[in-house]
């Protein structure tokens, strides 16, 4: 595969999280545009790419958007993946730069979020969702996850302390990170432990907070990066495979096993040299997922690696083994703005090699790892991406 | 959305938790629909492919191991394991809410002998036990479909050894349930 050379990630925003928001989503994503070009000094014709992600655009798609906002772009592309779009968007838009089809492309996820807007969402998720899932209780996501979560401490030994210490450390980052949702709130252990349950095992920490909001970054050369004085990061290695392990019962891994050897090599790093790890939190048990299968630890070991390791933005916990992970806190506790938690990762991770995060920057950040996950069609999450990004050495 | 107050009551009159009655979701797909129908004379059908022999769930248009165009409903053998279960304690589904007022409701997700994961309604009282933490993965069960009060053909889980040859069997354990009776606001609307 051929590497990412010359493409430059620049100018990340993150745009009106709220719980709940009569605006569409176009006011989502056309705020989120705004503020890109006003952090860029760009105007709205210097845009020529536009990758779109939305599960609350209704009958209006990527292209019905241009019209919306009044751009010409000469390249798109809509990202209907979930918790793996940002990556996913990077990975295309990066390449139409190195090809030249585009100069300086805009990636935004955005979702409103109306009044029960999300029973809608779940209720009619795809196919599999209306005939075979959503019928047997209504769950939506946190069924089949609940499921995940059953198995896996079947399998594994896990306990509900063990994945509490995912929740806990993200919400003391959060409280470092004045846009989310939760950040005003801490968290115990105690508080995670006494949580009423929602899809037993799970309880209500375990599961994300459904909102609206806007997540967005430019991508261009970085020729063109430096000539507007902007600060970008690099992308050292970028992968994802779909509906991998199809045949097993229930999703205990995912793509990710089959392609982190190559990623690390690729960027030529390994997993100690990683600075920050941002996982796709939609349920802490996905996130353990992630740690294993990209390689942090071995399959099963993530309640032991987890309560062994300092997920602290700044490695103020006990443990020796630090890695800041999920640094703003996270979907648990920003909140999940539909497929804008997609572009999550990819947009904390930027800020923060950037040095532009604020009271949770992460010090001597120098290489993140950011993992997508998405679309739960019917008894598992379907998408899976990984990206590794460096800062760059202008 | 309106604003003319006409409209405002009108969308607050149609709100789910007011209605009187609440059923299970009625919305099914074409294929949906088929599964429906093609379960209503027997305990469980599924699609079967003419030319390789594997069996398809949830309803698809083609195989998944041939991709071909040849699926035809059969009754199949409702045999299993345990693959997870869960209790549902919040749903977005006003039927189920109402449900879980008084209980939780549990799920099963269960493999088939036949090669595929089915989601079904657990009916935890043939198991003789109260909560679904309790089940170990890997325990043996039936699946059998029965038409709900939304007139669709849902899966439910039961104990291995748990009669339910007859029709009246199923009947009598989807009516435990409460499957086939509308969730019925009891102060009125």
């Amino acid at each position: 595969m051929k590497d990412y050379a010359g493409v430059a990630l620049t100018t990340p925003v993150s745009f009106g999280y709220a719980r709940q928001s009569p605006r569409g989503a176009a006011w989502f994503i056309g705020s989120t545009l705004r503020q890109l070009l006003a952090e860029s000094g760009l105007g709205p014709d210097d845009i020529d790419g536009l990758a779109v992600s939305s599960f609350s655009l209704g009958a209006d798609s990527a292209i019905t958007l241009t019209q919306h906002l009044q751009l010409s772009p000469r390249w798109i592309e809509q990202m209907p993946y979930g918790g793996a779009s940002g990556i996913l968007a990077l990975r295309r838009a990066a390449r139409a730069i190195q090809a030249g089809d585009a100069e300086i492309i805009a990636c935004i996820g955005g979702d409103g979020a109306a009044h029960r807007s999300f029973e809608a969402t779940a209720a009619n998720f795809s196919n599999f969702t209306i005939d075979a899932s959503f019928p047997y209780g209504g769950g939506g996501p946190n069924a089949a996850f609940a499921m995940i979560t059953q198995r896996y401490m079947d399998d594994f030994g896990a306990r509900r302390e063990d994945f509490g210490a995912i929740p806990v450390a993200q919400r003391y980052n959060a409280n470092h990170y004045p846009a989310a949702l939760l950040g005003h709130k801490t968290l115990t252990m105690e508080q995670y432990l006494a949580a009423r349950p929602i899809a037993a095992p799970l309880h209500l920490l375990d599961c994300v907070m459904p909102c609206a909001g806007g997540e967005g970054f430019l991508m261009m050369s970085e020729e063109r990066a430096r000539s507007l004085g902007l600060d970008w990061c690099r992308i050292l290695a970028a992968d994802e495979l779909h509906n991998a392990h199809r045949d097993d019962d229930i999703q205990l891994r995912g793509g990710w096993t089959e392609y982190a050897d190559r990623l690390w090599n690729r960027a030529a790093l390994g997993p100690t040299e990683i600075d920050m790890l941002q996982t796709y939190d939609d349920y802490p048990v996905i996130s353990m997922l992630q740690m294993e299968d990209l390689g942090f630890c071995g399959k099963g070991e993530a309640p032991g690696w987890v309560r062994d390791t300092d997920l602290r933005f700044d490695g103020s916990g006990p443990q020796t083994r630090k890695l800041p992970h999920n640094t703003s806190g996270g979907q648990l506790s920003v909140g999940q703005a539909g497929a804008a938690a997609g572009y999550l990762g990819v947009v904390e991770s930027l800020r923060q090699l950037t040095g532009s995060a604020g009271a949770n920057q992460v010090a001597q950040a120098r290489h993140a790892m950011i993992s997508g996950f998405g679309m739960i069609n019917y008894d598992r999450g379907l998408c899976s991406a990984a990206a590794i990004l460096g800062r760059s050495e202008r | 959305m309106s604003t003319t107050p006409t409209m405002q009551s009108r969308l607050k009159l149609n709100r789910p938790s007011l209605r009187r009655l609440a059923r299970p979701p009625k919305q099914r797909t074409p294929l949906g629909t088929a599964f429906n129908a093609a379960n209503l004379p027997v305990a469980l059908a599924l699609q079967h492919c003419r030319d390789c022999g594997s069996v398809q769930y949830p309803p698809r248009e083609l195989c998944r191991q041939c991709l071909g165009d040849a699926l035809v409903w059969r009754p199949t053998s409702g045999s299993g394991l345990l693959v997870s279960r869960i209790e549902l304690h919040h749903s977005l589904w006003e039927y189920f809410k109402r449900r879980l007022t008084e209980k939780p409701w549990p799920v099963a997700s269960v493999r088939l002998d036949c090669g595929v994961i089915a989601f079904a309604h657990l009916a935890l009282e043939t198991f003789g036990s109260s909560s679904p933490a309790i089940l170990a993965a890997d325990t043996p069960v039936q699946v059998f479909t029965h038409t709900d009060c939304s007139l669709n053909a849902v899966m439910i889980a039961v104990a291995a050894e748990t009669p339910i040859a007859s029709r009246s069997q199923r009947h009598a354990i989807a009516a435990g349930l409460g499957l086939l009776e509308p969730a019925i606001k009891p102060e009125g609307i």
